[in-house]
């Protein structure tokens, strides 16, 4: 039996955003018109309709909304008694008449809700639903739910095994695309289901004592290239996502089915697991067209990748589970070290670029191939940062976990006139010569050894004056080590004599969006035998460098974080301070040798505290 | 001038686009031109599609059907 998950889920959404807000412009808003309500479930039935003629079960989330109309309740028992479906809740959606009345507010994000009102309004909607259930649900959900929220669903209602826990970055990138005003700023998670920690829903658990006791599951499957330079709503296993993307041509759009078979290959990197989530709202598909996409359009495209789905299915290749059975199967074979690892290749623009994703309890980052494997984001989840988000908390809006180095908000290798971005990369050199394997492009393989999964990418070629070399990196991950080490293998050279320097460094800083944080205190140093060096951050342009180095270490303290790097051979250290135009921290390990030498270097992410 | 309302189909802003922003265009159907609040396009039917023919250039691979992982 294939091992390839599938959670479709449908929510009766009573007043779906699009429609009361988009499709019916120039109408009062008016959260009890009857045309609007009767077109939602209209398309609720018909994507039930739809999954179900496909021989595919759901999970049908109850809006709050949707507890108030006997038909929706009616549809939710029927489809759980005829076709098996699950019903579970959702906080999307809560926005109705009833709501309005009770709780006096506009607000449609429960993670922006303050504490206080977080925990009235889940025992309101649970409340709700166990009177018109009978039962309380075992799923929930919405765009994203903080640690805090889940925590104090799990203290209330135990019975709650999995949720809809994040938009895989859905952060700036959003927000910009929906003319910012659209407030899902939540980067950072990972992209497949996890089971998350108590203090930070982002952060993978690291122990049975620091579970939260829900199985999370990101909002949708995304295109993992895409996404990360571009809306997460355009690109994912959400057909009329794909639409707003216009990835299509001839109302055609085998872009969905590429995705999927994307999602199935990566049984490949996770002992023979995958997973995909299918969750369309009914704003989506208005009878009124949307996306520059009449209905018909709308429709086809739905039921072309539910057919696919289907397909898969029939031939015994996927497994259509409810959003509680797979927490359960989910559960069943997941050590807490094990790590979640894809090799992403491009499915859209037309190149040959790849992305390596990773993340574990400690850490979470992206290697990009088209940069020769530089490091483009680094989350360090080992410090499981308590960071409650929503009103009266110090983020706000902003529920993003935060990064090191994310080179697309903070430059990355290139940067304009002056300065350095952040990226972690490596540096050849030979005399005054140095070129960064930035730009060096490669491509590469995932393999296995034991416990420990290794990204080896193809050798390339340096052209020094005179000579070149060939270069080699492979980058080991040993589970449960909270570790990425690193290695920079000279194969060949045409001059074997010459020297060759290896400069293996990082270049960091530390927020949740494009623009600079206050990098005042953060502490570098220099661990050596028998010296230390070390300063506080103050845009001084400071530098250090100590041979026979055992490690160059930064203190973060904004983000509880301390990020180390250290050789298993002599070589020497560095700090590197930046400066306000290129407010970055630097730090490096550097080593000379000849033909057929390396550098291997150990990167970790420790909690500070 | 005429009051601007929605278009066929919500046209978003073609340049808008080009930078990822999904700007709704509003509809002077007395000079039968699209026309955005935020970037000073303005266009008909034909020249919308035209520029959104452009935008799905950058996905070279939107018609091939990849099943090699």
């Amino acid at each position: 039996m294939s091992e390839f998950y599938l959670n479709i889920i449908h929510r009766p959404e009573m007043v779906p955003e699009y429609i009361q807000k988009e499709a019916e412009q120039g109408k009062k808003e008016d959260l009890t018109r009857s045309a609007v309500l009767l077109e939602s479930l209209d398309i609720f039935r018909t994507q039930q309709q739809i999954a179900h003629d496909n021989g595919l079960r759901t999970t049908i989330q109850m809006t709050y909304a949707s507890l108030f109309n006997a038909e929706a309740v009616e549809i939710a028992k029927e489809h759980h008694e005829q076709f098996g479906d699950e019903i579970g809740s959702t906080f999307l959606g809560i926005q109705c008449a009833e709501f309005r009345e009770k709780f006096k507010s506009k607000e449609l994000a429960i993670w922006l809700f303050s504490l206080e009102d977080k925990r009235i309004i889940v025992d309101e909607v649970f409340g709700k639903f166990h009177e018109v259930f009978g039962f309380y649900p075992t799923s929930t959900g919405s765009y994203y739910m903080d640690a805090e929220l889940v925590n104090y669903i799990k203290e209330k209602y135990p019975m709650v095994k999995a949720a809809v826990a994040t938009c895989w970055e859905e952060g700036p990138k959003a927000y910009w695309n929906a003319n910012n005003s659209w407030y899902t700023l939540m980067d950072g998670g990972p992209w497949n289901p996890w089971i998350p920690s108590k203090r930070n829903i982002h952060c993978i658990a690291s122990n049975e004592a620091d579970d939260i006791g829900i199985v999370a599951i990101p909002h949708l499957s995304r295109d993992l290239m895409a996404v990360f330079d571009g809306p997460g709503s355009y690109y994912g296993t959400h057909p009329q996502n794909i639409l707003r993307g216009m990835v299509y041509e001839d109302k055609e759009l085998p872009y969905f089915k590429n995705i999927v078979d994307q999602y199935r290959s990566m049984t490949k990197y996770n002992r023979g697991y995958s997973y995909n989530m299918m969750y369309v709202g009914p704003g989506w598909m208005s009878k009124g067209g949307r996306w520059e996409s009449d209905y018909a359009f709308l429709l086809k495209s739905f039921k072309d990748g539910m057919a696919y789905y289907g397909e898969l299915k029939k031939q015994g290749q996927l497994q259509d589970l409810t959003m509680s059975e797979f927490a359960d199967v989910y559960r069943q074979n997941r050590p807490y070290t094990r790590p979640e690892c894809t090799l992403w290749k491009d499915i859209l623009y037309g190149s040959r670029r790849q992305m390596f994703w990773y993340a574990d309890p400690a850490m979470r980052f992206c290697l990009d191939m088209n940069q020769g494997g530089a490091m483009v984001d680094l989350r360090p989840y080992a410090a499981k940062l308590i960071r409650p988000c929503g009103v009266g908390t110090k983020a706000n809006q902003d529920a993003s976990y935060p990064f090191l180095v994310q080179s697309l908000y903070r430059a990355g290798f290139f940067t304009h006139y002056a300065g350095e971005g952040a990226v972690k990369s490596c540096k050849i050199g030979h005399g005054s010569e140095q070129v960064d394997l930035c730009t060096c492009r490669t491509l590469a393989s995932f393999s296995e050894e034991g416990e420990t999964r290794i990204v080896t990418l193809d050798p390339v070629t340096i052209e020094f004056e005179g000579f070149s070399v060939r270069v080699q990196s492979i980058f080991r991950l040993t589970e449960g080590s909270s570790e990425v080490e690193i290695i920079r293998r000279i194969l060949d050279s045409t001059l074997p004599e010459a020297d060759i320097s290896i400069d293996e460094y990082i270049t960091a800083c530390y927020g949740t969006t494009e623009y600079p944080e206050d990098m005042t205190g953060i502490r570098l140093s220099l661990i050596g035998a028998d010296k230390t060096e070390s300063i506080e951050y103050a845009y001084q342009c400071r530098e250090a460098k100590l041979e026979n180095v055992h490690s160059a270490e930064a203190l973060i303290p904004q983000v509880d974080t301390h990020l180390s790097m250290r050789a298993d051979a002599p070589a020497a250290g560095y700090f590197r301070e930046g400066f306000s135009f290129s407010p970055m921290y630097t730090l490096g390990i550097q080593k000379t040798v000849k033909a057929k030498g390396e550098l291997r270097t150990w990167l970790k992410v420790a909690k500070a505290s | 001038m005429a009051q601007g309302r929605k278009g066929k189909l919500n046209y978003r802003c073609p340049r808008c686009l080009m930078r990822e922003i999904d700007m709704d265009m509003l509809y002077d159907k007395d000079k039968d031109e699209y026309y955005c609040l935020r970037c000073s396009f303005t266009g008909d039917e034909k020249e919308v599609q035209r520029l959104n023919a452009e935008f799905r250039d950058k996905y070279r691979a939107r018609m091939i059907r990849i099943t090699d992982f």
